[in-house]
């Protein structure tokens, strides 16, 4: 218990930490962002170069900082704001909107893709590894192990835009499926329709597939090395010797013993991948999470800009400590806290 | 060139009325780059019902080969030949290297059971206990319920605390307790030979013991042959009612643990006595043997011993020399039993013969 305690505690701590310095940074950039949004609301709103009282309740709704207050009662006021789920408004893209809206509509889609892309990505890895294990030296293995090397090299947004090119715009056979932008097909509404569930999955084929492909070649490989290590030790051999069926040796065994140590790589790549989903988003004109920085940063739009950098930053927080308490049930040696002493 | 020709009669050579396994010929060779590696060179061996039966030799002897030979069990790419029979208490004999798989699956575990070297690492380190016990009597189509309350009952003759084990993972478990809850898991579905390769290896001396004492009442209460694998002469000869000495891949000398220890005829087991540390004997007098164990692929011509031997001369580097009956239930593969007998005095027999008396 104690152990899980800490490990929140943890986790609280580097969310503090990603929002605070999401504050220091607006606060330490060379110019100053105050100026930059009390400029844009006067083009706007040239009255208000006359009304200061106005134009610092503007700036404060979009910034979530007082432009007169002392730094520590901004980061109080600020602190406050960012628990209460208020990510300011933006000025630059989509000007005017809630932050928080803008991403409670993206997140859900980046989450979509990135799950495609790792549970694909490890599944095909995992299985390939294992058949290359046990068909070690085999044409299949050498051949599997060096087009995962191939692969492994190209980075995923090069796959990215070579998948837009022949496959995204392609109308051969079913090709034309596959789409290369945004994340819906035109004039489908969100619901559980097959509709919405069909195009949700085509949309997301090729983004998440951008990932699978360059990504699963080292796991596959690492898959491979464990699963060969694994295939060697003394418990699979009393277990073939205890007549136990194969299918059991290979699952039980083999495959749930090599896959350990890939557990915390499946989490560290969660975290890879978000910071992919960046660029990858505005490749495909997909409108998650990722795609919003982006134009954020284009727009100079720092609400948005830090919304979703803390967003993302959380996202990944989150995954990683998921990922580190289901890691005792995966690994009874990990067991948490003070019950794995040993007796 | 067989061996086989001069067991005209087994019973007469050997002592062995009741045999439960039966031995012939046994030969595993390796192929490898640098030639054929033959790491068990023409093994004959009967196991009598009911026994203790030690097998002693250094590491690298090819004893580990032998145990997994028992079983079918050589690894890829060893090629076994020869011929093993397994008698079944009722029924006909089994030809073990001519099983199918399924039939192997079948006898393996439920008629001949194991203890492999490396038991620290024997259990799947995700699993408790219990599901060890558990799978392998599904895999055996065992009623669980059954199995498991034997299970446990095993688990007690063994002074563990059952429940506990049970529940445990095998890294909550020390290495004795491990260690026995291999040897229980192994004798789970009621085999009635229990081959066992260095079960203590990995464990102190007093664990030892107590190991030794539970695997002697576990043989009385469930009825056990058992083929106890060592590099450790005192500790096997404690325990086993005969024993066999391995050499270089081949068994030189068989007989009562006895006879052995007070009348050694091969000089490379009378070395070996006079090499084993015991507490009684005086440390000067420990000699270890000089030399090395030879390398499979190039194993010496004529006695494989000579080499090492003090008592070799021209006749043991041309010819291999057969089983020489030193008594009724003795024989050793050597051509001067006598005078090594006289060339190299026990040092410590006494001792030993004390401690084999109970
Ligand atoms: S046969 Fe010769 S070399 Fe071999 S053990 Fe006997 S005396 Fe030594």
């Amino acid at each position: 218990m104690n152990w899980h305690l800490k490990r929140a505690g943890q986790a609280l701590f580097t969310l503090w930490a990603v929002v605070t310095l999401s504050f220091v940074m607006v606060r330490m950039l060379p110019w100053s962002a105050e100026d930059i949004v009390v400029a844009e609301l006067i083009q706007q709103n040239p009255n208000l170069a006359q009304n200061r009282d106005m134009l610092r309740r503007q700036v404060q709704d979009m910034l979530m900082i007082d432009p007169d207050a002392s730094i520590t009662e901004a980061y109080v006021q600020y602190m406050m704001s960012v628990m209460q789920g208020d990510l300011g408004t933006t000025y630059g893209v989509r000007s005017g909107e809630e932050v928080s809206a803008i991403i409670a509509g993206a997140l859900p889609w980046t989450i979509w893709v990135m799950s495609l892309a790792t549970f694909g990505m490890f599944a095909l890895a995992l299985a390939l590894g294992a058949i290359m294990a046990y068909r070690e030296q085999s044409a299949f293995d050498y051949s599997n192990s060096a087009v995962a090397i191939v692969a492994a090299s190209i980075p995923y947004y090069v796959a990215a835009v070579v998948f837009i090119k022949y496959i995204g715009f392609s109308d051969f056979l079913f090709l034309e499926m596959i789409p290369a932008r945004n994340r819906l097909p035109d004039g489908v509404a969100v619901g559980l329709t097959f509709e919405f569930v069909s195009g949700a999955f085509r949309h997301a084929l090729l983004p998440a597939l951008s990932f699978i492909v360059t990504g699963y070649g080292l796991t596959a490989l690492a898959m491979r090395g464990n699963s060969i290590q694994t295939l060697g030790e003394d418990y699979v051999r009393v277990a073939r010797l205890r007549g136990l069926p194969d299918r059991r040796i290979a699952l039980r065994y083999v495959g749930r013993n090599a896959v350990l140590p890939l557990y915390t790589w499946l989490i560290i790549s969660i975290g890879t991948m978000f910071g992919g989903a960046v660029i990858l988003e505005q490749l495909f004109n997909y409108h998650g999470v990722g795609y919003w920085m982006l134009e954020a940063i284009e727009a100079n739009d720092m609400p948005l800009m830090m919304g979703t950098f803390i967003v993302l930053t959380a996202a990944m927080v989150v995954a990683i400590w998921f990922g580190d308490l289901t890691y005792g049930k995966l690994d009874p040696r990990i067991k948490s806290g003070d019950e794995g002493e040993a007796y | 060139m067989s061996l086989n020709d001069t067991f005209t009669s087994e019973t007469e050579l050997h002592g062995v009325s009741d045999p439960i396994i039966e031995i012939r010929d046994a030969e595993v060779v390796f192929e490898m780059d640098r030639g054929v590696s033959r790491v068990l060179d023409n093994v004959n061996l009967t196991v009598e019902r009911g026994e203790i039966l030690g097998i002693v030799g250094e590491s690298g002897s090819g004893k580990s080969m032998l145990a997994s030979a028992i079983l079918d069990a050589v690894v890829d790419p060893g090629i076994l030949s020869g011929s093993i029979t397994y008698y079944p208490e009722n029924g006909d004999p089994i030809d073990v290297l001519s099983l199918s798989d399924e039939e192997l699956r079948k006898l393996r575990w439920e008629s001949i059971s194991m203890v492999f070297q490396g038991a620290m690492t024997s259990f799947n380190p995700t699993m408790s206990i219990r599901g060890h016990f558990e799978e392998t009597l599904d895999a055996h189509d065992f009623d669980i319920e059954e199995g498991m309350e034997r299970g446990h009952q095993i688990l007690s003759d063994l002074y563990l605390e059952s429940e506990r084990v049970m529940d445990s993972y095998p890294h909550e478990l020390s290495g004795g307790m491990r260690q026995r809850a291999l040897i229980a898991l192994s004798v789970l579905l009621e085999p009635d030979v229990l081959v066992m390769d260095e079960p203590t290896a990995a464990l102190d001396l007093l664990m030892q013991r107590s190991i030794l004492a539970l695997l002697e009442s576990l043989k009385e209460k469930y009825d056990l042959t058992m083929v106890f694998i060592t590099h450790d002469l005192p500790l096997v000869a404690e325990l086993s009612d005969r024993l066999a000495v391995m050499y270089a891949f081949e068994l030189i000398e068989q007989g009562p643990t006895n006879e052995i220890l007070q009348n050694a005829g091969h000089p490379y087991t009378r070395s070996l006595l006079n090499a084993t540390p015991n507490l009684d004997a005086p440390l000067s007098e420990m000699r270890p043997i000089e030399g090395s164990a030879p390398d499979p692929v190039n194993v010496p011509k004529g006695c494989s011993y000579h080499p090492r031997c003090s008592v070799a001369n021209n006749r043991c580097v041309e010819a291999d020399p057969e089983y020489q009956q030193i008594t009724e239930e003795h024989v050793a593969a050597c051509f001067h039993c006598d005078d090594a007998v006289e060339a190299i005095p026990l040092t410590h027999d006494q001792a030993v013969v004390q401690e084999d008396e109970p």
